[in-house]
This record gives C-alpha cells, sequence and structure tokens, in this order.
C-alpha cells in the first residue's frame, strides 16, 4: 500500500475502523489483525468506489465486512450469547480505551450478535435509521425495534457488569 | 448506571483523536486473512499445484513404463483448471463496498456455486481416477502375475480379458463406494478447514434475514 493513501484516506478515518474493530476482537492482537485486514481491503477496494456513498460510509461498510468475515480463529472464539445473561467467559482486552464507560460499554457490546454489533454501532455514530439499513442492508422500518431491544440488552449487561 | 448508552458513547469518545491507529507493518506484502481472499489464495494455488502435480505426474509415470496412465491423470486434471481459473474470475466480482447483506449473500451465492461446481466434477475424477489406476494395474507386468497368483488360490473359469470375475466385481464395488462418497468427501474436507467460517455465515444469514423482513 503506498503511504499516501493511508495517510490521506485511510488515517484520517482511523477512528471508525477502530471503533468497529474493537467490537468484533478480545485482545490487542486481534484487533491490530483486523485492523490491518480492514486497510488492506480499502486500499484494494478503493477503485470500486464508484460515489454513489461519502467516503466515510465507504469505510464503515468495508470494516464492517471485513469484520464480519475474518478467518482467523481468536482464543475466545466467535461466540456470542442470546440469552440475556452473561457468560462467564474473559474478555481479555478490557481497558482498551483510556475512558473506563467506553470499556464497560464495549464489554457489553461484545455480548450481542455480530450483526446488533453493527447496528448499534452505527446507531451511536448516529446514523440515521435510513443511513443504517443502507449500510448493513436492511429494512429502516426494522432498525428502529431492533436498537431498543439492543439497548435494553446493553443496559442489562452494564448494570451487571458495573 | 446513571447516564445513558448514547451519553456514555458520546463523552467517551469526546476527543476522537485520541484513538490511536496501531503500527501499519509493511500492509501491501501482507497475506489477507479474509475468507474471500483466502479462498482465491486457494484456487490460485490450485491451479499453480495442478499444472506442476500433473506435469510430474506424466514424467513420474513415463518413468515407470506407465506413461498412457500418465497422459490420462494429466487430461483428467485439464477440467479441473478450467473450473478453479473461472471460479477465481468470478470471486474478483465481489465487492466489499456493498451492503453487508448484499456482499454476504453475493458471497453465499459465490461459495455455495463454487462448492456444487467442483463437488460435480469430484464425483467423476475420483472413479474415473480408480479405473485408470486398475487398469493400468491389470494390465501391467505386476499385475498380470498377482492375477496369476489369485487365481491359483481362488480357480475360476469365468474371466473376462483374463481377469477373474470376482476380482472385477471388487474393482466395479469399489468405483461405486468412489463415486457414492466423492461428494460427502470433498464436503468433509471443506468443512474440516471453513467448518467454523461457514457456521458463522450461516448464522449471519439468518439474522440478518430476520432484519430485513
Amino acid at each position: 500500500m503506498g503511504s499516501d493513501f493511508y495517510l490521506q484516506y485511510i488515517l484520517p478515518h482511523a477512528g471508525i475502523i477502530i471503533k468497529i474493530c474493537r467490537a468484533y476482537t478480545n485482545s490487542q492482537a486481534d484487533f491490530e489483525d483486523y485492523y490491518q485486514e480492514v486497510c488492506l481491503q480499502i486500499w484494494r477496494s478503493k477503485d470500486n468506489f464508484n460515489q454513489q456513498c461519502q467516503w466515510p460510509t465507504w469505510i464503515y461498510r468495508i470494516s464492517l465486512n471485513v469484520c464480519l468475515t475474518y478467518l482467523k480463529q481468536s482464543k475466545n472464539g466467535d461466540k456470542h450469547i442470546v440469552s440475556d445473561s452473561l457468560p462467564d467467559e474473559v474478555i481479555d482486552d478490557s481497558k482498551a480505551f483510556a475512558n473506563d464507560e467506553i470499556n464497560l460499554l464495549y464489554n457489553a457490546i461484545k455480548h450481542l450478535s455480530e450483526t446488533d454489533r453493527a447496528v448499534i454501532l452505527l446507531y451511536l455514530e448516529e446514523k440515521t435509521y435510513e443511513e443504517i439499513a443502507d449500510i448493513i442492508g436492511s429494512n429502516s422500518n426494522n432498525i428502529g425495534v431492533r436498537i431498543t431491544r439492543i439497548k435494553s440488552r446493553l443496559t442489562k449487561f452494564i448494570n451487571q457488569l458495573d | 448506571m446513571s447516564k445513558s448508552i448514547e451519553q456514555m458513547w458520546k463523552e467517551g469518545f469526546v476527543n476522537e483523536t485520541q484513538l490511536t491507529a496501531p503500527k501499519i507493518n509493511d500492509l501491501y506484502n501482507r497475506k489477507s486473512q479474509n475468507i474471500v481472499d483466502k479462498l482465491q489464495q486457494m484456487f490460485a494455488l490450485n491451479i499453480k499445484a495442478i499444472i506442476g502435480g500433473s506435469l510430474v505426474a506424466l514424467l513420474m509415470f513415463s518413468l515407470i513404463g506407465a506413461p498412457f496412465l500418465g497422459l490420462y491423470i494429466c487430461l483428467l486434471l485439464v477440467p479441473l483448471v478450467i473450473i478453479a481459473k473461472k471460479e477465481l474470475r468470478n470471486s474478483h466480482q465481489l465487492s466489499k463496498g456493498q451492503s453487508s447483506y448484499d456482499y454476504i449473500m453475493s458471497f453465499n451465492a459465490w461459495l455455495q456455486h463454487s462448492i456444487a461446481v467442483y463437488a460435480r466434477y469430484y464425483k467423476f475424477f475420483y472413479p474415473l481416477l480408480f479405473i485408470g489406476m486398475a487398469a493400468q494395474a491389470l494390465v501391467s507386468d505386476a499385475g498380470g502375475k498377482i492375477i496369476g497368483l489369485i487365481v491359483n488360490i481362488w480357480p475360476t473359469e469365468l474371466l473376462l480379458w483374463g481377469v477373474p470375475y470376482y476380482l472385477l466385481l471388487i474393482i466395479v464395488g469399489i468405483i461405486l463406494i468412489v463415486t457414492r462418497f466423492s461428494d460427502a468427501l470433498y464436503r468433509l474436507d471443506l468443512n474440516i478447514i471453513y467448518g467454523r467460517q461457514f457456521k458463522k455465515l450461516e448464522e449471519l444469514i439468518a439474522d440478518m434475514q430476520e432484519l430485513r423482513q
């Protein structure tokens, strides 16, 4: 990858990639691998960018699609819980961010299904329901209902973790 | 918890520039860990390995006095090279910039199509390979001697092309078994390598479809 491309087109939006990759990984090593994979795929896909969406939206899409199809076998696997109680598994990344509340929130987000993680991350990034539906490829009418459900589960998780 | 999750997020990321990106090491030469790229690499490697392998087989069988078997294996592998090249071309049409649902669905469609195409090929390849090897064994000098020994032990007057009928029945039986299980063998092989990813893909599709309904 040309370092110019990284500095000019990726680094200014690194925050997006970091926030998404952190939600799909449980360790610093996994996070770094995912981050590099997303950067690689953005660079490889740059010729497909047809300006039908904005560049940050393109980065959201690629970041999510890469995280959803990454091959690495993480230590804790990719299992997520389907019940509303927390499992005993340890997430080896509880101090990833400087802010403790963000770490707590991420710890809860990591217990959601992969699709729900994508929905809530985009919602927290203040994307509209239409934008979320467009990035994920779903129906915007269902996004609101799903967000309400995710928020209630997250609140429950956070209260358990806190 | 006194704050809403929206507040926690907003206040936690109030200064986004504090987020530190990890160091990028030799990214251009990095091998991808993405399942699409991994399969593309596998297809590309397959093509090279098949071409190399068939040339080695031709040379090896020629040296041991069975050039026709070498040529036969080469011819059997030609469709595999064509299939792998075609599938590789198709895979490059997948864009990671689509919506997650479209990307996952187009990836899944390509994957299922590729698996089906390869499975169809192996259904013919394994039995035909076995037939070729069995025919070569039967017409070879060593094979002739072994058949002579077998006939001495279990004599029979029912011979077809000089081969006792029960030996031919065993060969036919093995061919039927290989044909019957070639598809299962190929899928088992795939599942051992990519089973976890395939399961993850199924769960993702189910979840995303629920969100679309």
